[in-house]
């Protein structure tokens, strides 16, 4: 099932080029802003659910799974390399669920662990940042699932991510109640709000409605993902 | 023998037609596919490689179709043209990591097989992105071959070569959707080699030069240009040889030396012309 | 090109070469100049924006977004045909909204532009022509311009349209008609500066994907940084109460200053100096205070004009 050869081409490939600034710079501010505001300790603020959940939360975690998880195939789809994968017996199921592990596993890296990090640095908030780690490792698993999906059926994965984060996710989930069964976000708040529950998360579905929906998702798209990538059309000749 | 088989093949994408009508078969070795820009290569390696699927007719390894066929891997090499490929790695890790995705009993021993025959074993060490793109080619064809595929298949082989490195093999020469030519690459390389080859020097004494030579067979002509001897010849192994001793007994020192028609356009169009 | 034929019988060719007549005609009539040549370049730009001359996938993003941006101004006209009076403001819209809307179209459009055309090298085409190397990237700039200035404008008059027809008497209409001015002017202000930034940022990397996460992130990024340093400041003043008993709330420099770090919170910090008073992005009374969130707005878009065009520089020479 996961190939280690894959996973070792696919971490090299992610954290070796400039794409890796992208969603190292995130991290950092989010925990550098972390260390200011608890530095200047603004009284009786409490900052923290804001840092958290609507930085760490709602910015940090989708745009970081998005680069990454559009990133893992996508930039080998988008070159040509890989041919060079796929001209080998390894099974398509496999090389999409190496692809996906990393992506999940680089996301929770990048975006689930600053997060408790800077959950743990910020006053009064231990419960809490565990809380949102835990959601964030279940929004990481999700949205990794998705963006591997957009990125073996579009070359514009990205732009329909980012469609999606900002516009579906951003925006509307919080105006219209129903539509949170499709946001993973809400997914990820449903997990965090059931460990700690945290009034200023608004998140608005329960535990086990989030975990299968989360699940229901992450299954679907690897699975739609591996049918895709085995009926792979490589464009014709470049000319 | 693994044979692939083209029965009547066609591939269309809307109504552009990118391979029309190919029948053939290519046996094991190496077979290069030739031909210019847009003629079909590229379209007829993605469905031997199970990339694409034919619109009409049958492509078959040994019976089976290739596409979405990942067992037919086993047998097959590939050596697609386009430059693309993993740049981060060493040559040897790339090679290496080929071999252990084809589940290779003995990874690392393959993959020096391979890099040793394609005589990569000094730039191995090094980062892809550093190779220059004959070297790249190179190290595609030590991967095609790493796993010692019956059939091995180059697109683009003349590309950024060396002459030294031009295995032989079969040649399928595509124009324009079709099979043009195919045969023996020895005979196509004769057929090359005896073709006039045309040669640009520049010495310190272009003049006398090109009287010296004006007076051997196989000098076919000779032009004085401002930008050097223009020298036609038809044998260019004897005129390789010859002019260096020419030049020294003359004393005239040779400052360049260029074949001036080596890209593949004009091979190709020699070839069609007979 | 070869100055000589090679025949099929190998004759050798006379001295000095022979060039063949294929039917190139020279064209000695009159050319358009520079400013056509621009012209040109801007409008295909502004097409490219929308996704025109791509196929039908690269419309996508921008149909969703104006059918987005444009639902407030549907949804008031709406309202007001039931008799409220109008909710959605013309010169702040629909803040949040707005800024996430602008933040993809520009994210996603602006590699479209400027990004595709570094990788492909099909820029030494462009600059063999009769046009100072300043012109192609200002040409970008001029028609992306255009582009943000539809998607930020049509919802502007579409809000008037739909108050307009729910309004009676030519005062109610005047007084429509006055407060969609400066909303257009800023509307103005917002497609210089996006236009600038997102061009900018985009032509740094050529794929088009990473430079879409360029944008993204360096846009989101500062945005959500400066709101909830907005809000700490806010709630750290309230706390900390006015500076005399029973007077107003003073605006601290925290909170000014904090409006700074993001390119749409300078945009609100510029309209509340010109004089808007509801609140848009939490951007407090900024006073005097105003003129530098000007200037620093200035300042950002004159750097993004300066690197874009440095970028076209030296990618000429590749």
């Amino acid at each position: 099932m996961f190939n280690p050869v894959v996973a070792g081409i696919t971490v090299r490939a992610t954290l070796g080029r400039r794409r890796a600034l992208l969603f190292a710079i995130p991290a950092v501010v989010l925990i550098a802003l972390t260390v200011v505001l608890r530095a200047s300790n603004p009284a009786g603020v409490s900052w923290p659910a804001n840092v958290l959940g609507t930085f760490g939360f709602s910015v940090l975690l989708p745009l970081t799974a998005l680069i990454i998880g559009t990133g893992v195939l996508g930039a080998e789809i988008d070159d040509g390399s890989v041919v060079h994968l796929l001209a080998t017996p390894v099974r398509r199921r496999d090389v999409i669920i190496t692809k996906f592990a990393v992506a999940a596993g680089l996301t929770t890296l990048f975006a689930a662990v600053p997060e408790l990090i800077a959950g743990l640095l910020a006053p009064n908030s231990g419960k809490l940042a565990v809380a949102l780690f835990a959601g964030a490792v279940v929004g990481a698993v999700v949205y990794s699932a998705v963006f591997v999906l957009a990125s073996v059926m579009t070359t514009r994965a990205i732009a329909f991510g980012l469609l999606y984060v900002a516009i579906w996710e951003g925006a509307l989930s919080n105006l219209v109640g129903g539509v949170r069964i499709l946001s993973i976000a809400h997914y990820a708040l449903g997990v965090a709000n059931a460990i700690y529950p945290d009034h200023d998360l608004q998140a608005g579905l329960s535990l086990s409605t989030s975990l299968i929906l989360g699940a229901v998702v992450t299954v679907g798209g690897l699975y739609l993902a591996t049918r895709r990538l085995e009926t792979f059309s490589l464009a014709g000749d470049p000319a | 023998m693994s044979v692939i088989e083209f029965r009547n093949v066609s591939r269309w994408y809307g109504n552009v037609v990118a391979v029309n009508d190919i029948t053939m078969d290519i046996g094991p070795g190496v077979t290069g596919l030739l031909g210019p820009n847009g003629a079909g290569k590229s379209t007829i390696l993605h469905m031997i490689a199970g990339f694409l699927e034919p619109s009409k007719g049958t492509l078959a390894l040994d019976g089976t179709a290739t596409w979405r066929n990942p067992e037919v891997y086993r047998r097959l090499g590939l050596v697609p043209e386009r430059d693309s490929v993993y740049a981060f790695l060493t040559g040897a890790q790339f090679v290496s990591a080929t071999a252990k995705l084809h589940k290779l009993p003995d990874p690392e021993q393959s993959a020096a097989w391979a890099i040793g025959l394609t005589e990569m074993a000094e730039a191995q060490d090094r980062k892809i992105s550093t190779y220059s793109k004959g070297m790249r080619q190179r190290i595609k064809v030590a991967a095609a071959l790493v796993h010692d595929p019956e059939i091995l298949l180059l697109d683009e082989p003349f590309n950024g070569m060396d002459p030294r490195q031009r295995l032989s093999g079969t040649i399928q020469v595509m124009v324009a959707g079709r099979l043009a030519a195919s045969g023996d690459f020895r005979a196509i390389r004769r057929l090359m080699t005896s073709r006039p080859h045309v040669f640009r020097v520049k010495t310190t004494d272009d003049r006398r030069l090109a009287a010296a030579l004006v007076g051997r067979d196989y000098t076919h002509a000779v032009e004085l240009t401002s930008k050097g001897l223009q020298v036609r010849t038809s044998d260019f192994g004897a005129f390789c040889e010859q002019i260096a001793v020419i030049a020294r007994d003359e004393n005239i020192r040779l400052t360049e030396l260029l074949p001036t028609d080596e890209s593949l356009e004009s091979v190709f169009g020699y070839l069609i012309a007979n | 090109m070869p100055t000589e034929s090679i025949s099929a019988q190998g004759r050798p060719p006379a001295a000095g070469g022979v060039i063949h007549d294929l039917g190139y005609q020279r064209y000695d009539g009159p050319r358009l100049g520079r400013r056509r040549i621009v012209a040109a370049l801007a409008w295909h730009s502004f097409r490219s924006a929308f996704g025109f001359g791509r196929g039908a996938k690269s419309k996508v993003v921008p149909v969703i977004v104006m059918i987005a941006i444009c639902l407030p101004a549907i949804i008031n006209a709406f309202a007001m045909s039931r008799g409220n009076a109008r909710v959605v403001n013309y010169d702040t819209y629909a803040p949040v909204l707005r800024d996430l809307i602008m933040t993809v179209f520009v994210a996603v459009q602006a590699p479209e532009l400027v990004s595709r055309d570094l990788r492909s090298r099909v820029l030494p085409l462009y600059f063999s022509r009769p046009i100072k190397p300043g012109d192609y990237p200002l040409a970008k700039y001029l028609g992306f311009t255009a582009a943000c200035l539809v998607v930020l404008e049509v919802p502007l008059l579409l809000l008037y349209a739909g108050s307009v027809a729910n309004v009676h008497g030519g005062a109610a209409v005047w007084a429509q008609t006055r407060a969609l001015i400066p909303g257009l002017l800023l509307g103005v202000m917002w497609a210089v500066s996006l236009a600038a930034i997102s061009l900018f940022l985009a032509s740094l990397s050529a794929r088009r994907g990473l430079a879409t996460g360029t944008v993204a992130i360096a846009l989101l990024l500062t945005y959500t940084l400066a709101e909830i340093l907005l809000q700490v400041e806010t709630q750290a003043a309230i706390n900390a109460g006015p500076r005399f008993p029973g007077g107003p709330q003073q605006v601290t420099i925290g909170e000014k200053v904090a409006g700074l770090f993001s390119p749409f919170t300078l945009f609100d910090g510029v309209r509340r100096w010109l004089g808007g008073t509801n609140f848009g992005d939490n951007v407090p009374k900024v006073g005097a205070f105003g003129a530098v969130y000007a200037l620093v707005l200035i300042v950002i878009v004159a750097l993004s004009l300066y690197g874009l065009a440095a970028r076209y520089r030296r990618a000429r020479l590749s």
